[in-house]
């Protein structure tokens, strides 16, 4: 690992009277994988946009690589990958078409693009539905043609938004192994998520964010404190106890006391 | 059951209704635009009242509501819970209370109910004495109960292909012959009605055909009742009760079966692998070869295509055998282009969250440019060509082929004007957009109506003055020899389309460069 690729300074964004992103401060060693969790509404997705040029923050600073996203977007776009949240793809190309498109978007000449997305669609485990329509991939191959679309370009840094957002267990280990894969080689990766068992296994560092403000960061080892991250991150965040009053009439043995 | 799924129904309109203002004037429009066809129904059924050919018109009235009871539903598929059979499956239901609950559900409402209170206007219009005042009231529920029936066997029928991707794909080509259906009844019937092309000997013909059917036999059972053939008429109610309960039946068999079919939805369509087109052109030809895609297989792109051919034909149609078909043709010329600039004004917005993956390529102005260009040029190579094969189909039409070279040329300026104001327009007034249950394109996100008003407005007016200089050209230079003429104002018009084209693709990349992160989040939050 070397010095930082991603660096979060003081970065914050309002929506009317609502703070999303209550100036959030955030460093990501070069070739390390990390997590941001937080419970729904905590700022993850409005972060990462953020982060990725995608959204115009209050205040603050982003460096990927040592470039200012807001500065010189033209520079920082090149070196950064991106799955943003629902993953919402061209739905009338095929899958082919699809990889094929990002990496000529990407400046990739059209024999390139053309190779590696037939290479990326063969990781990905989609050679056999190259030529479906995007349209009708379901969600886990939809996440996983979104992943070969920022992956084509063979981007340092990587930003994914729930990558395993209603994907099934097969396509989620796929991608799994994928990230880990990318962790691996030296690649910096950054994801939201709200599975622990993911971050857990992919990830090195992990940051938790709650109510738009990171609330623990640092390596995984020192975040859990020898809980368990599920443990770790409900003790961090406001969880409220589920309210279970009044519910003596929920479960198998309520309808036998009934019959009876 | 019946009272329950009517409840379901009843209860889902309320539900609709309360969710937001939209939903609110929609239904009041639509309940007030219920009331007036009932009203204009009743009063033109009614007013054939001594008329010849009055049982003919009838039929034609009696046959239009039917074939509406046929199609609308199957656009109205996601709109109304009460006919889809897979979201009532689940619970234990059986077939016929269940079909009972269907039917009564689709009678009410405030349509069934215009179509009952219209096609009464026969009481007025057809029935003679006190047989055929007893049968026309008996003939009306009867139609409109084999309506309902049709629209419910319908449905269930296509109920599987139209869950499905390529079912609602296909249901949305059929907008296409209702929105021609409705130029034709609001453009061409009414002009031809006020100079005396259309007669009611006009529906004799027709008539041959319509009696036989149900609809017909509804109307005509009114007639036969009026002149004493009061046999006739019964005969021809109880063929069209056993026609209904044939329908019926089958209707029941069919709903039995699709509460225990497996869904179809994941049915999918492999196209051919080949690479995307224009693999030389850089970015440039990465975003054409989208464009062109896009253009064959977004069914919402073929719909845009066909309207601007419906309209651009509808608009000129009934004056083009008039001494002021070159006006006509012109004008018909610009109203096709400015519906490409109308249709294209918010690329972003109806481009979605996907256009998320454009724009992280898009780090300079020039790549801006290219991005712009790329759009423009899949769009030209579809819109030169069907203009201008509308263009010379419409004069020749019109019996002066040679006109079609001066439409052309009022073509050549507006595509281009079209291309800029479509560039520019998309990157000053962008908006989320949605595509609501039933529609098969996308409109303005609730609150931004206004910025979709303005860009519709502003492509109208704006196509018309940047096309004006070339109809002045035209008027100007009309005493002129046409083989000197019509060349040079052909080439003047297409130089000058693709500067103004090529002055929108600028201007738009400069505008968009430092608006980026605000049109990708215009996107973003356009919804499926």
């Amino acid at each position: 690992m070397g010095g930082a690729a991603i660096v979060v300074r003081g970065l914050r964004k309002r929506f009317g009277a609502q703070e999303a992103v209550a100036g959030i401060d955030l460093d990501v060693a070069a070739g390390s994988c990390a997590g941001l969790v937080g419970p729904n509404g905590a700022g993850k997705t409005t972060s990462l946009s953020m982060m990725t040029g995608l959204l115009r923050p209050d205040g603050g600073q982003v460096l990927i690589n040592g470039l200012d996203v807001w500065a010189d977007p033209r520079a920082a776009k090149a070196v950064i990958g991106v799955v943003p949240a629902g993953a919402r793809l061209f739905e009338r190309l095929s899958g082919a078409e699809l990889l094929e498109y990002a990496g000529r978007l990407r400046g990739l000449p059209a024999a390139q693009a053309r190779s590696r997305a037939g290479q990326l669609l063969g990781l990905l485990d989609l050679t056999a539905d190259a030529g479906r329509l995007v349209a009708d991939y379901s969600s886990g191959m939809r996440r996983k043609a979104a992943l070969g679309c920022a992956l084509i370009h063979n981007p340092p840094v990587l930003f994914l938004d729930e990558p395993l957002e209603g994907v099934d267990p097969v396509s989620a280990d796929v991608i799994r192994r994928l990230l880990a894969r990318l962790a691996a080689s030296g690649s910096t990766v950054l994801f939201s998520s709200h599975v622990m068992e993911l971050v857990e296994q992919v990830c090195d560092h992990v940051s938790i964010i709650d109510k738009g403000a990171i609330v623990a960061s640092g390596p995984i080892r020192q975040v859990r404190r020898g809980k368990t991250l599920q443990q770790a991150f409900m003790d961090l965040v406001d969880v409220r106890a589920s309210a279970e009053d009044g519910l003596s009439w929920l479960g198998s043995s309520s309808n036998l006391s009934c019959a009876r | 059951m019946a009272w329950l799924i009517v409840e379901l129904k009843l209860r889902s309109l309320r539900n609709a209704v309360r969710s937001s203002r939209r939903a609110r004037i929609a239904f009041i429009l639509s309940t007030t635009l219920a009331a007036v066809v009932a009203a204009a129904v009743f009063g033109s059924l009614a007013a054939l009242r001594g008329r010849p050919g009055a049982v003919d018109e009838a039929t034609a009235v009696f046959t239009m509501f039917a074939f509406g009871w046929l199609v609308l539903p199957i656009f109205a598929f996601g709109l109304d819970a009460t006919l889809d059979p897979a979201l009532l499956a689940p619970y234990p239901l059986r077939p016929r209370p269940l079909a009972a609950g269907m039917l009564a559900a689709s009678a009410a409402g405030a349509w069934p109910l215009a179509n009952v209170l219209g096609l009464l206007g026969v009481t007025v219009g057809l029935a003679h004495g006190v047989p055929g005042l007893l049968i026309a009231p008996a003939a009306v529920l009867l139609q409109v109960l084999f309506c309902i029936t049709l629209a419910r066997f319908a449905t269930t029928g296509l109920a599987r292909l139209l869950r499905s991707r390529r079912g609602k794909d296909l249901a949305a080509f059929l907008l296409l012959p209702v929105f021609a259906l409705y130029q034709v009844i609001t453009q061409v019937v009414p002009r031809m009605a006020f100079e005396g092309k259309l007669r009611p000997v006009a529906f004799a013909g027709l008539d041959r055909w319509l009696h036989w059917l149900p609809p017909g036999l509804a109307a005509h059972a009114v007639q036969y009742a009026s002149v004493g053939r009061t046999g006739t008429a019964l005969g021809c109610l109880l063929l069209l009760a056993a026609v209904t309960v044939l329908l019926g039946w089958i209707w029941t068999g069919i709903l039995r079966r699709a509460l225990v079919t497996v869904d179809t939805t994941t049915q999918s369509s492999v196209v051919r692998q080949g690479g995307l087109p224009f693999a030389r052109f850089g970015l440039r030809g990465a975003v054409a070869a989208r464009f062109w895609i896009y253009q064959r297989r977004e069914p919402s792109s073929l719909i845009y295509w066909g309207i601007v051919g419906v309209v651009m034909v509808a608009s000129s149609a009934s004056s083009l055998l008039t001494p002021s078909y070159r006006g006509a043709l012109l004008s018909s010329a610009g109203i096709g282009a400015a519906l490409l600039a109308i249709f294209h004004s918010n690329s972003a917005g109806m481009t979605g969250p996907a256009f998320v993956y454009e724009a992280m390529a898009m780090t300079s102005r020039r790549a801006l440019r290219c991005y712009f260009s790329g759009q423009n040029l899949a769009l030209s190579v579809i819109a030169v060509p069907l203009l201008t094969v509308i263009c010379f189909g419409l004069a020749a039409a019109a019996g002066h082929p040679e006109a079609g070279f001066l439409a052309v040329a009022v073509d050549f300026a507006g595509i281009g004007a079209s291309m800029a104001l479509s560039n520019v327009f998309t990157v000053r007034l962008p908006y989320p957009t949605e595509k609501r249950e039933g529609s098969p394109v996308r409109g303005a996100s609730e609150g931004h109506a206004g910025r979709a008003l303005g860009a519709t407005f502003g492509s109208l007016l704006g196509t018309a003055v940047a096309v004006s200089p070339v109809a002045a050209a035209e008027a100007l230079t009309s005493a002129d020899p046409a083989a000197v003429r019509i060349p040079v104002l052909l080439v003047c018009a297409a130089c000058y389309g693709v500067a103004l084209a090529w002055a929108g693709v600028r201007i738009a990349a400069r505008v968009a460069e430092p608006k980026l992160p605000e049109l990708c989040q215009v996107a973003l939050h356009s919804m499926a």
